[in-house]
C-alpha cells in the first residue's frame, strides 16, 4: 500500500522546490522555501514586489544559482545555473518584461539559441525553422508576418511570438511571469485561455501575476511568498480575495478601498472654471478630436485598451509629444505644444508609465531625484542651496512615508511602490495643481497600492485636479470621479464615476460606444 | 487604425524606403552625372581602379559591422594597419629578416587576430567601454608601429607579393578576390549560422539574449578578433601595392570603416543592418575621390573629399532619423 | 543595506585615486630624473598644456551629459582657416580673433543642432563633421598656410605672469567657473540627470534639447578659444591645425574618471587627468629621450585606468549583490 501510494504521489509530483537559499549581498532573497508543483495544475504563486518571486523565477529558469537546497524535476536534479540545461529538463519561461529581440523577425525570436541547425551543427536549417514557427504561431491562432522585424509588429503580436518561443521546446512546466501585465483586457482573456489549453494538454504552469481576479479564474493551488520566505500553499477553492491579500501581506489590510462618496459634493465645485481644458487635440493616426476638462479637485480616468491612445494623450498634454491641432489650456493659460517646461511653469506634473526609464534617474540619490523637477526654486543667486535641497527632501520623505534609510542612497535601491512615491514626491514640491498619472501602480505591491491610492485622493480633496490613466478597471472605478473611455485614439464614452461598472467601462473600450 | 492596414506596407514602398536602395540610387545618379561630364570615367581602368581601392575597406568593414552590430565599436583599426603593415615588411622585406612568405603571412595574420583578442578579452572580461579600449589602442598601436620601424620606411617586398597585390591574378588583383571571398564569408556568417544570428540576437537585446542563455563572451571576442583578423588580411594584400611602408599608413582609416558602416546602415545602438549597405556605402565613400578628379572643377577638387564625406554621413543619418520618425509614428498607432 | 550607502557617501574616491597616482609619479619622475619637478621646467612644459585642457572642460560636460565631440580637433582646424582667411582679408586681429572664435561656436551649434533637433547619435554627428570641418578647412586654404601675425598677437600665448603663461590663467578661471557651474548650479545639475536618463530629465521638465545644443556651443567655442592660443603661439593658422586633439582631450576627460556612459564626473577629475597625462608624457620623453613611447603609455594609461576602476566596481558588485 505505501508503495503503491507513493508511486502515485511521485507520479503526481512534477516539480519539488527543496529549502532553497538565495542571498545577495546581506540581503536574504529566499530562505528556506519548499513547496510542490504538481503535474497539469495552474500553480499559482503569489506575494508583494520583493516577495522573492523573481528571484525563484531565476534560478529554475537557470538564470542564476541558489546558494543552497536543491531543485527536483521528475525526479531529476536541475542543472542549476545553467539556461540550456532547465529548458532541456522541460521548463519553459514567458518572461514578465518583452524578451524579445526588436530587430529581428519572428522566426528568429523563436529559435535564437537553440536554432535547428543542418550540416553537422554548422549551418542554419532555415526552411525546417521557418516551417515550425508558422506551424507555432497557427497553433496560438495568431498570423504573424514572419519577416518583419518584431519591434514593429503590436504588443500583443510580440508577446505570443514570446509565447511560440517557450512552447517550441516541449515543456512540461511552463512558468508565465505577468503575461497579462501589458495587455488589454480582452487579449488578456485571449491568453488565460491559452494557459487551460496548455493545462489540458498536461502541462504544468507556474503562474505569477498581480491581478488577483486572474488567479481565482485559472490557478488549481496558490502558493503565497512573503518577504523571501515560504508562507502557504492552498488550494484555490478554500481562498478568498481577503484572505489572499492577508497572506500576502502578513496583516489585515483596514481599507483596500479608498473611494470616498465625496464626489457627489464635487458637482457643485465643477461649476468652477477648470484646471484644464483640451480642445480637439489631434495627433495624425494616433488620437483625434479628443476634447475634455478638469475641474479643481476633480479626478478624470481615462479607460481603455492599451494601445487606445491614452498615454499618447497624455504625453501631448504634457508636452513630451508634439500634436498636430487643437488647444491645451490650464487655468486659462493656452499651453504651446511639446514644451514640457512650460507645463511645468503653468503647474502640471506628469508620472509617467515607465517609472524606471521616465519617471526616474535610477543611479542618482533620492535626494537629487526628489528636487529634479523643480531645481530653479532651491537656488539662492544662481547657485543650488544644499540645507534647502536636503530640507525639501526630507520633507517629501517624511510626508509621503517613503521608506528609504538614506536619501543619499540611489533611488535604484527602493521597492517599486517606494519608488512610485519618489516619483510623486518630485512633482509635490512644486505645487502643481493639475496632476496626470499613467499607470500609478503598475508593478507596486498591494499595500503601497493602497497607499498610492489614498494619496491621489488626499491630493484631490486639496484642489488637485487629476487625470489617471489605468489598465486596472478596478483602480479607475476606485478613484474616478468621472471616466473617459479611450477607443482608437477618441472619447468614446464617458461615466460617472460613482455609477459606472466593470461591464460598462469594457463594453466601452472594447466597442466603441456606451452600452 | 487596425494594425493589420499598417503592418502590411506594399512592397514596393518598403523597399524605395530601405537604405541600401537610396545609396544604389545616389551611386548611380552620380555615376550618370559624372560619365556625362568625362565619359572616361566608365573606362574599364578607372572601374577597376575604384574597385580596388574599395577592396581594404571592404574587408575591415565586414568585420567593423559585425563589431557595430553587437552594440560596440572598433576605431583601432587604422593603427592595427600599421602595426601589421610594419610587422610584415620587418618579417618579409629581403633588407630585415627576410623570412618565407610561408611563415610571415600567416605571422601577421595571428598577429591582427591576436590584437582582435585582446581588444574583446578587454572589454567582455575587463568590462572596458570598447570605445575606451580602442581608442587607448588607436594610441598606443601607432606609437609602437613608430617605435619598431625606428623612423625609418621599410621597402624590399617579396616581388610575388607585390605582383599578386598590383596584377594579381587574371588582370585583377588579389585585394579584389580576397574582398569578395570575405563578403561571401561574412554573409554566410551573419544569414547561416547560429553564431550570426546570436550576434544580432544580442544587439538588438542584450537583457533578452541573457534570458534566453546566450553567453556575451564568445560572441564577442569573435567579433573583434575577426576584425583584426580581416584588418591583418587587408594589410596583406593591399599595403604591398604601395612602394614602401611607412608609419603613416591607415592613418583615419578607423574612421573611414565606421563611417561606411554606419552610412550603410548598421545601427550605432546594435542590432540592425545589413551586408549589402555596408558594401554600396564603400563604393559610395571611395568613389568621391576619383569623382572630384574627374569633374576637373579646380586643380585641387580633391581637398574637398573630407567635406563631401562628412556631408555624406549627415545626410545619412538625417535621413534615417526622418524615417525613422514617421515608421514609429505609423507603429504607434 | 550598507554597503549601498558607503557607495553613496563615498564619491570622490576616483580623483583621490587620481591624486595619489600623480604625486607618485612626480616622486617617482624627480628620483629617476632629477630636477624634473623645477618650477621653471614644469612652467615652461606648461605651454603644450593649455590647449588641450581649455577643451577638455567642455568635453567633460558633454560626455557627463552623456554625448561626445569627436569634432573639437578638425573644428580647430576649421577656425584657423577662419582666422589667416579673415586676417588676410582685413589685415585686424580682433577681427580675426572674433571670426575664429564665431566659427566655433557655428561650428558647435551645428553639431548640437543636429543631434537635438534630429536625435541622432552624437558620436556619428560628430564624426560626420569631423571630417566635414577638416575637409572644408583644406578646401577653403587649399593647402596654403597664413602666418606673420605680428608680435603683439605671438605675446598672447609666451607673455607670463608670476612665471605662468597666460593661458594658465584662462584656464584656471574657466576651469573654476565650470566646476562651479556643474557642481552647484541646476543646469549643472540637469547635466548629470541627462546622462543618466535623458527620458527622465525630459519628464522632469528639464529642457534637455536647449542644454545638449548650449554644451555643443560652448564646446565650439572654446575649440574656437584653444585655436587662437594655439594661432598665437606657432604664428601660423593652417588646416591641420589640432589634428588628433580630440582623442587627446577624451583620453585626458577619461582618464580623470568621467563614465563614457554620462552621468558620473566631476572638473577636479579632469585637470588631475589633464596633469597626469601632461607628467606622463613629460617624464616619459625626457627619461627616456623616446617620442613614440609617450603616446604608448598614454594609450595603455587610458585603458588601465579604466580597467581598474571596472575591476573595483565588479568587485564591489558581486560584494554587495
Amino acid at each position: 500500500m505505501m508503495i503503491h501510494s507513493q508511486a502515485t504521489q511521485s507520479d503526481r509530483l512534477l516539480l519539488r522546490i527543496d529549502r532553497i537559499n538565495k542571498a545577495y549581498g546581506g540581503v536574504q532573497a529566499l530562505q528556506d522555501v519548499s513547496f510542490d508543483v504538481g503535474r497539469g495544475e495552474v500553480h499559482a504563486l503569489c506575494g508583494e514586489n520583493g516577495a522573492g518571486k523573481s528571484t525563484l523565477i531565476k534560478l529554475l529558469t537557470g538564470v542564476t544559482r541558489p546558494d543552497s537546497g536543491s531543485l527536483v524535476m521528475n525526479q531529476r536534479a536541475l542543472p542549476v545555473g545553467n539556461v540550456r540545461g532547465c529548458e532541456a529538463a522541460g521548463i519553459a519561461v514567458l518572461h514578465q518584461e518583452s524578451t524579445a529581440f526588436p530587430d529581428l523577425n519572428a522566426i528568429d525570436n523563436i529559435f535564437v539559441g537553440r536554432e535547428l541547425r543542418v550540416a553537422g551543427g554548422l549551418l542554419l536549417a532555415r526552411d525546417a525553422m521557418r516551417r515550425e514557427a508558422a506551424e507555432l504561431l497557427e497553433q496560438l491562432g495568431e498570423s504573424i508576418d514572419l519577416t518583419v522585424p518584431l519591434g514593429q509588429l503590436p504588443l500583443a503580436q510580440r508577446q505570443m511570438v514570446s509565447m511560440a518561443r517557450a512552447m517550441s521546446c516541449q515543456c512540461q512546466l511552463f512558468i508565465m511571469d505577468e503575461p497579462t501585465a501589458s495587455l488589454s483586457a480582452q487579449e488578456s482573456q485571449k491568453m488565460l485561455a491559452l494557459v487551460k489549453q496548455l493545462k489540458e494538454q498536461g502541462i504544468s504552469i507556474l503562474y505569477v501575476s498581480h491581478r488577483l481576479e486572474e488567479i481565482f479564474q485559472i490557478a488549481d493551488s496558490v502558493t503565497v511568498l512573503r518577504d523571501g520566505q515560504y508562507v502557504a500553499t492552498h488550494a484555490v477553492e478554500d481562498l478568498h480575495d481577503r484572505k489572499l491579500i492577508q497572506l500576502m501581506v502578513g496583516r489585515e489590510l483596514d481599507e483596500l478601498t479608498v473611494r470616498q462618496t465625496v464626489s457627489q459634493s464635487k458637482s457643485d465645485e465643477t461649476q468652477k472654471p477648470s484646471t484644464l481644458k483640451v480642445d480637439q487635440l489631434s495627433r495624425q493616426g494616433i488620437f483625434q478630436d479628443v476634447s475634455f476638462s478638469i475641474a479643481p479637485g476633480e479626478i478624470v480616468g481615462m479607460a481603455g485598451l492599451v494601445g487606445a491612445g491614452r498615454s499618447e494623450i497624455a504625453r501631448a498634454i504634457f508636452g513630451i509629444d508634439p500634436y498636430d491641432e487643437g488647444t491645451v489650456e490650464v487655468n486659462g493659460q493656452m499651453l504651446p505644444g511639446g514644451s514640457v517646461a512650460r507645463a511645468k511653469h503653468v503647474g502640471m506634473a506628469m508620472v509617467p508609465e515607465d517609472r524606471q526609464h521616465e519617471g526616474l534617474v535610477l543611479p542618482m540619490s533620492v535626494q537629487n531625484n526628489l528636487t529634479l523637477a523643480n531645481l530653479r526654486d532651491l537656488q539662492d543667486f544662481g547657485w543650488l542651496s544644499q540645507t534647502r535641497e536636503r530640507g525639501q527632501a526630507k520633507r517629501l520623505i517624511a510626508d509621503l512615508d517613503i521608506r528609504v534609510t538614506d536619501p543619499q542612497l540611489p533611488v535604484e535601491t527602493l521597492s517599486g511602490g517606494n519608488q512610485q512615491k519618489v516619483v510623486i514626491g518630485k512633482w509635490l514640491a512644486s505645487m502643481p495643481n493639475l496632476l496626470i498619472l499613467d499607470e500609478p501602480t503598475r508593478g507596486v505591491d498591494v499595500a503601497a497600492k493602497a497607499q498610492v491610492h489614498r494619496l491621489i485622493r488626499e491630493l484631490a480633496d486639496e484642489g488637485m485636479a487629476t487625470l489617471i490613466i489605468s489598465s486596472e478597471l478596478s483602480e479607475i472605478l476606485t478613484l474616478s470621479d468621472r471616466i473617459l473611455v479611450i477607443h482608437q485614439g477618441r472619447i468614446a464614452a464617458e461615466f460617472e464615476g460613482a455609477t459606472a461598472t466593470q461591464e460598462q467601462l469594457l463594453h466601452a473600450a472594447l466597442v466603441g460606444s456606451a452600452s | 487604425m487596425t494594425p493589420n492596414s499598417k503592418t502590411e506596407t506594399p512592397a514596393f514602398a518598403r523597399i524605395t524606403t530601405r537604405r541600401e536602395f537610396g545609396l544604389a540610387v545616389l551611386i548611380a545618379l552620380i555615376t550618370i552625372f559624372v560619365s556625362f561630364f568625362d565619359p572616361r570615367f566608365l573606362d574599364a581602368i578607372n572601374l577597376r581602379d575604384i574597385i580596388v581601392r574599395c577592396a581594404p575597406t571592404a574587408i575591415v568593414a565586414c568585420g567593423m559591422m559585425l563589431v557595430i552590430v553587437t552594440a560596440e565599436i572598433d576605431i583601432s583599426v587604422g593603427s592595427l594597419m600599421a602595426l601589421t603593415a610594419a610587422a610584415m615588411g620587418i618579417m618579409l622585406s629581403e633588407n630585415e629578416w627576410n623570412l618565407s612568405l610561408w611563415i610571415g603571412l600567416p605571422a601577421t595574420l595571428m598577429l591582427g587576430t591576436a590584437v582582435g583578442l585582446l581588444t574583446g578579452l578587454l572589454v567582455t572580461v575587463g568590462k572596458v567601454p570598447s570605445i575606451i579600449v580602442t581608442l587607448g589602442l588607436l594610441t598606443a598601436l601607432r606609437g609602437f608601429t613608430t617605435l619598431i620601424m625606428g623612423g625609418k620606411n621599410i621597402d624590399g617586398l617579396p616581388p610575388s607579393l607585390q605582383h599578386a597585390a598590383k596584377q594579381g591574378f587574371w588582370g585583377i588583383p588579389l585585394s579584389v578576390w580576397v574582398a569578395a571571398c570575405v563578403l561571401v564569408m561574412t554573409l554566410v556568417i551573419i544569414a547561416w549560422t547560429p553564431l550570426g544570428r546570436r550576434i544580432f540576437a544580442f544587439g538588438s537585446s542584450r537583457y533578452a539574449a541573457t534570458m534566453c542563455g546566450l553567453s556575451e563572451k564568445p560572441l564577442k571576442l569573435f567579433v573583434f578578433a575577426y576584425t583584426g583578423f580581416l584588418t591583418a588580411l587587408a594589410t596583406i594584400v593591399d599595403v604591398p601595392r604601395l612602394p614602401t611602408i611607412e608609419s603613416g599608413i591607415g592613418l583615419e582609416f578607423e574612421l573611414l570603416v565606421v563611417t561606411c558602416v554606419v552610412v550603410g546602415g548598421v545601427s550605432i545602438n546594435g542590432g540592425r543592418g545589413t551586408l549589402l549597405g555596408v558594401l554600396l556605402a564603400v563604393v559610395l565613400m571611395t568613389m568621391i575621390r576619383p569623382v572630384l578628379t574627374y569633374l576637373e572643377i579646380g586643380e585641387e577638387a580633391e581637398k574637398w573629399t573630407k567635406a563631401i564625406q562628412g556631408t555624406l554621413i549627415a545626410i545619412a543619418v538625417i535621413g534615417d532619423s526622418l524615417f525613422r520618425r514617421r515608421g514609429r509614428g505609423e507603429s504607434r498607432s | 543595506m550598507n554597503q549601498p550607502r558607503a557607495v553613496a557617501r563615498f564619491n570622490y574616491w576616483h580623483e583621490l585615486v587620481l591624486f595619489g597616482l600623480l604625486i607618485g609619479l612626480l616622486a617617482l619622475a624627480e628620483y629617476l630624473s632629477p630636477g624634473f619637478l623645477s618650477l621653471r621646467g614644469q612652467l615652461y612644459l606648461s605651454r603644450h598644456l593649455w590647449v588641450f585642457a581649455i577643451m577638455a572642460l567642455s568635453m567633460t560636460l558633454i560626455i557627463i551629459a552623456g554625448g561626445i565631440d569627436l569634432s573639437v580637433g578638425s573644428a580647430m582646424g576649421l577656425c584657423a582657416v577662419a582666422f589667416g582667411v579673415t586676417f588676410e582679408m582685413t589685415g585686424q586681429l580682433h577681427v580675426a580673433i572674433i571670426a575664429c572664435l564665431l566659427t566655433g561656436v557655428l561650428g558647435g551649434l551645428f553639431n548640437g543642432a543636429l543631434i537635438a533637433r534630429f536625435n541622432l547619435h552624437p558620436l556619428i554627428v560628430t564624426l560626420a563633421t569631423y571630417a566635414a570641418f577638416r575637409g572644408m578647412a583644406e578646401g577653403i586654404s587649399q593647402g596654403e598656410s597664413y602666418s606673420q601675425f605680428g608680435d603683439r598677437f605671438s605675446e598672447l600665448s609666451r607673455a607670463t605672469l608670476l612665471g605662468i603663461p597666460l593661458p594658465g590663467y584662462l584656464f584656471f578661471v574657466l576651469a573654476v567657473l565650470v566646476g562651479l557651474f556643474l557642481w552647484r548650479t541646476p543646469t549643472g545639475r540637469s547635466i548629470y540627470a541627462i546622462g543618466h536618463s535623458a527620458e527622465a530629465a525630459r519628464f522632469s521638465g528639464i529642457s534637455v534639447n536647449r542644454i545638449r545644443i548650449r554644451l555643443y556651443t560652448f564646446s565650439g567655442f572654446l575649440a574656437g578659444l584653444a585655436t587662437v592660443i594655439y594661432v598665437s603661439r606657432f604664428d601660423t593658422a593652417k588646416a591641420d591645425a589640432g589634428r588628433g586633439f580630440e582623442l587627446d582631450v577624451i583620453t585626458a576627460v577619461v582618464v580623470g574618471g568621467t563614465s563614457i556612459f554620462g552621468g558620473r564626473g566631476t572638473i577636479v577629475g579632469t585637470v588631475l587627468g589633464l596633469l597626469l597625462i601632461h607628467e606622463t608624457r613629460q617624464f616619459v620623453g625626457r627619461y627616456w629621450q623616446v617620442d613614440e613611447l609617450k603616446s604608448i603609455v598614454v594609450g595603455v594609461l587610458l585603458i588601465v585606468s579604466v580597467l581598474i576602476y571596472q575591476l573595483l566596481v565588479t568587485q564591489r558588485e558581486t560584494r554587495s549583490h
